[in-house]
């Protein structure tokens, strides 16, 4: 089978792979690369858990194509922030009691870190229309929505 | 207030896990990986009922992939879920069977170097099968001439033949029904159905295993139990126990669908057993959905009641459809009957359930256990009957309900136990007015195109399966804490946090017990050589009957503690006590009264050690005697539109009466996560078959198979949580249970408020919009 030389930015550090044109990117990310933090729910774009923000967009990577990714930076839950440094978005959710079991959470991380970056002002309704795509079936989504709206910036009064 | 003298218990603490699972350090069942891993597929049945005449797997071998088949796997009829004692263990399959049952069910396994060839491999199989006539409901699998699934399975060791598809059948009475009927003035009776809910864990079900040279095997699986995955894996495969080792690995959302060991475990370890290599096996999302289903159940309910309100007799009968497999229908069906039982005082009570094989998805324990389902059922009846009497559905409810000082039965007719905790009248009267209950005015007075309307049902659910007498159900866990030398503490147990917070709530009792801040204590990891038995984290057990045995090893641990202690500070070690003190973040032991009397934790720990005294440790093998009941109370409002038939939630109160609340804010979360998936059942999920093709007809894929996201889930903003103020004395620190009780009153309020917004009675849940149209056209008077 034909394949292609890819070369991505995960979370800053360079990485290269041959895949074929129909690997996905979430299929190089867990499987060539071990990037596990992007999780793996239905791999059909329905359930958003392997959210990953691709060159400042929020895209489930099940549904690109590996080869889509080729010179282009990926950021995953493990670059948004680190357990000595983490990001607000994280110190919130953890804050807020928004992960339960905590599968979909890298995902709605990825999802919620866009929308601040382009809306850091945003409101509930935005927040949920942002996370419309990350399921989780643990929490409701009130205390997701709590953490995010805490971690962004307080609308003028 | 008992709370008050807590330090640790009911605070709200970080998460130990948290930071892990933000920064995508945890690592889940599916994300395990190993040097020379073999990927594994499942060969699954596209047919609802055949026999497999032959397989050939010559092509997948050719590329280097390890097959295996009904011959290469042992002919041991097991029961994936093994809670309860052997002669009530109904057991119906293999690893893998030379006949199919349902859609999806696999039959044969492929492993190869990676997950494209495995598949490519799994699909070069040739099989023959011989097509057998499928049935998909019930009542026509109960007749007689119908296709059989079975001629015989075994309960316990013994032969068990099987007729006219009936799994089991369980009648439990008490008093004379009939006497109790004709004592009432006013009898109801209707039936009741619920759907076939998929779990929809965001984590399919997955295990990774490795066989050791020493012939056993280790497997990191997706499980509420490694215990009862060990046993299990040893009786099928003839495994020593001790060479058996099952890792406790976070599990990315169960709600009972890994209650069992489940079906994928016991066939990566025959593929890894086969390679001799470690086998990795993580079921597609398709795959996961044929897999198990929550139990659809038909319920006629009938009631009789004095004009005063006051019950004079019940009788429940059920049929529920468990699919292709009996998992855990008998035990489901006690207690189904102990829901019914425990809602409201009977004097003349009779039930009779029966469990049918069908040719789906087998059905299994999903949050609540049948509790959602009778609920339904129960409390749509009580509005029912409060109409009819004119009464306040609230009144009546307070007039009957079971509380304190009443028996109770947590699991069955075999598990009993007493109310010594009960906030239902506290969250009822709250609730009331949380919700403005007295706003709330009759459906005929309600006019235009959206119209509002607020319902109320309660519900409850056991902590764990605990009871005076041993019943049916196995109930007990295991716990050690130990005591660091820099005054930290680690505390291992089998127990699994499902996302809850079980573990954590297990860290604050050791914190308190030894008197020690929260950040000190660490929870070791867990596998089953390392931690004595714990049944299962299921039932609402966790922290009733987990955290009892965690308290046992901490006073054990402090007990010791304190008497090293007591020869350091030449003091009696009864006089001594223990507080955290934040000058030096640790426990400090001190003689009340004394200021010279006084050293910290860690010290006394270093000073044993030096001495050689040994280690401040605590093991503890706990059953509890108990299972008190969690309340809860829903009151919802719900908005529908009479145009498009479609329902929105929104507004909601949930309350809980969980004694004392361990870890209060995911407790909240708890109820809240409850509340989303009630109102799926009550509106929105399903899985439907095709009768030709016995397919789900959703394809097994979350783009038809709906849940709420979160633009859907209208009470993320308007849902309102308490706790009621009581406690428990037999339970850590006051606890009793929250888990499954969650979603246990939902459905039930939802339906209770479309009546009230539309007065029309559905008794068929999932209520869609077809379905609310349909009645709406059925139902002239309803203005538009």
């Amino acid at each position: 089978m034909m394949t292609y030389s890819i070369e991505t930015n995960v979370n800053g550090r360079p990485r290269a792979a041959e895949v074929t044109a129909r690997d996905t990117l979430l299929d190089v990310l867990r499987d060539h690369w071990d990037v596990f933090e992007v999780k793996n729910g239905c791999e059909q774009g329905d359930c958003g858990v392997c959210t990953v923000i691709l060159s400042g967009k929020a895209v489930n990577a099940c549904l690109t194509l590996a080869v889509q990714a080729n010179g282009k930076d990926v950021v995953t839950a493990k670059g948004i922030g680190s357990p000595k440094e983490p990001h607000l978005l994280q110190t919130k959710f953890v804050e807020h009691g928004a992960i339960q079991c905590g599968f979909c959470t890298p995902g709605m991380l990825t999802s919620a870190k866009v929308l601040l970056d382009q809306n850091p002002k945003a409101n509930r309704q935005e927040i949920r229309e942002a996370i419309a795509g990350n399921l989780c079936r643990c929490t409701g989504y009130k205390k997701i929505v709590d953490a995010i709206e805490a971690a962004a910036a307080k609308p003028e009064s | 207030m008992e709370q008050n003298k807590f330090h640790a218990i009911g605070r709200i603490a970080r998460r130990k896990d948290g930071i892990a699972k933000v920064t995508g350090r945890e690592v889940y069942s599916s994300d395990v990986t190993l040097p020379h891993l073999l990927f594994a597929r499942v060969l699954r049945s596209p047919i609802p009922h055949a026999r497999i005449k032959s397989i050939n797997t010559r092509e997948a071998e050719k590329m280097g992939a390890v097959c295996i088949t009904s011959e290469d796997t042992p002919d041991i009829k097991y029961n994936e879920r093994q809670v309860s004692i052997p002669e009530k263990t109904y057991r119906d399959r293999v690893v893998l069977p030379d006949k199919v049952r349902h859609v999806g069910e696999g039959f044969a396994a492929v492993a190869a170097k990676t997950e494209s060839l495995a598949e490519k491999a799994m699909r070069s199989i040739e099989v023959e099968y011989e097509k057998l006539p499928a049935i998909f409901d019930p009542y026509e699998a109960m007749r007689s001439g119908s296709p059989q699934l079975y001629d015989e399975i075994c309960l316990g060791d013994t032969k068990l033949p099987i007729e006219s598809n009936i799994a089991c059948h369980r009648e439990v009475g008490e008093g004379d029904v009939e006497h109790g009927f004709k004592e009432a003035d006013l009898v109801v009776e209707k039936e009741f159905r619920t759907g076939r809910v998929y779990h929809a864990q965001m984590e399919t079900k997955s295990v990774v295993c490795r066989p050791e040279p020493d012939g056993g095997i280790s497997v990191w699986p997706t499980t509420q139990s490694i215990h009862n995955t060990r046993q299990l894996l040893g009786r099928i495969f003839s495994i020593s126990l001790n060479k058996l080792n099952v890792h406790r690995v976070p599990i990315g959302g169960s709600f009972g669908s890994s209650i069992q060991m489940n079906t994928c475990i016991p066939i990566c370890v025959a593929l890894a057993l086969k390679a001799q290599k470690p086998v990795k096996l993580v079921l597609s999302r398709e795959e996961d959905m044929y897999d198990h289903c929550k139990y659809p159940v038909i319920i006629q309910l009938k009631y009789g009641v004095k004009k005063d309100g006051t019950i004079t007799a019940g009788e429940l009968k059920t049929i529920v459809d468990i699919g292709g497999h009996n998992i855990q229908a008998y035990p489901l069906l006690g207690c189904m009957a102990g829901w019914f039982v425990s809602l409201y005082r009977m004097p003349h009570l009779q039930f009779d359930g029966t469990a049918v094989y069908t040719n789906k998805a087998p059905g299994c324990a999903m949050q609540g256990y049948g509790n959602p389902q009778v609920s339904f059922a129960v409390e749509s009846m009580i509005d029912i009957i409060a109409e009819e009497l004119g009464m306040d559905p609230i009144a009546l409810r307070l007039k009957n309900y079971v509380g304190l000082g009443e028996t109770f039965w947590g699991q069955g007719p075999t598990v009993r136990s007493v109310i010594r905790s009960c906030g239902v009248e506290e969250m009822l009267l709250k609730g009331k007015d949380m919700i403005e209950w007295d706003q709330r005015v009759s459906p005929d007075k309600k006019t235009g195109r959206y119209r509002k309307g607020v319902g109320v049902a309660r519900g409850f659910h056991t902590s764990g399966t605990g009871a005076p007498t041993p019943g049916e159900v196995i109930d007990y866990s295991t716990a050690m804490v130990k005591v660091n030398e820099d005054g930290s503490a680690d505390f291992s147990t089998a127990l699994m946090c499902h996302g809850g917070g079980t573990l954590e709530a297990g860290a604050k009792i050791v914190a308190e017990e030894l008197g020690i801040p929260i950040d000190k204590v660490g929870i070791s990891p867990a596998d089953t050589r390392s931690t004595g038995y714990d049944v299962c984290t299921h039932a609402t057990r966790g922290i009733y009957c987990g955290g009892a045995s965690i308290q046992r090893a901490a006073k054990e641990a402090k007990a010791k503690l304190l008497k090293f202690a007591s020869r350091l500070l030449d003091v009696n070690p009864e006089a001594l006590k223990i507080q955290p003190r934040e000058e030096s973040d640790q426990g400090h032991i001190f003689l009340p009264g004394s200021l010279e009397k006084h050293i910290p934790v860690g010290e006394v720990a270093k000073m044993a050690q030096y001495k050689g005294w040994g280690t401040a440790i605590g093991v503890a093998s706990h059953r509890q005697v108990n299972c008190p009941p969690c309340f809860v109370t829903n009151f919802i409002e719900v908005e529908v539109d009479t145009y498009t038939g479609e329902i929105k939630t929104t507004r909601a109160v949930a309350a809980v009466d969980c004694g004392t609340p361990i870890n209060p804010d995911l407790a909240a979360g708890q109820l809240e996560g409850g509340l989303c998936r009630g109102i799926g059942l009550a509106l929105l999920e399903s899985t439907d078959y095709d009768p030709e093709t016995g397919r789900l007809t959703c394809g097994g894929t979350f783009i038809d198979y709906k849940f709420y996201t979160p633009v859907d889930m209208p009470p993320v903003d308007k849902v309102k949580t308490f706790f009621a103020d009581t406690y428990e004395s037999s339970g850590p620190f006051g606890a009793k249970g929250v888990g499954e009780a969650a979603n246990n009153a939902t459905a039930a309020a939802v339906v209770n408020a479309i009546y009230n917004a539309i007065g029309i009675r559905f008794a068929e849940a999932p209520v869609t919009p077809e379905r609310v149209l349909k009645a709406l056209q059925n139902q002239p008077d309803v203005e538009k």
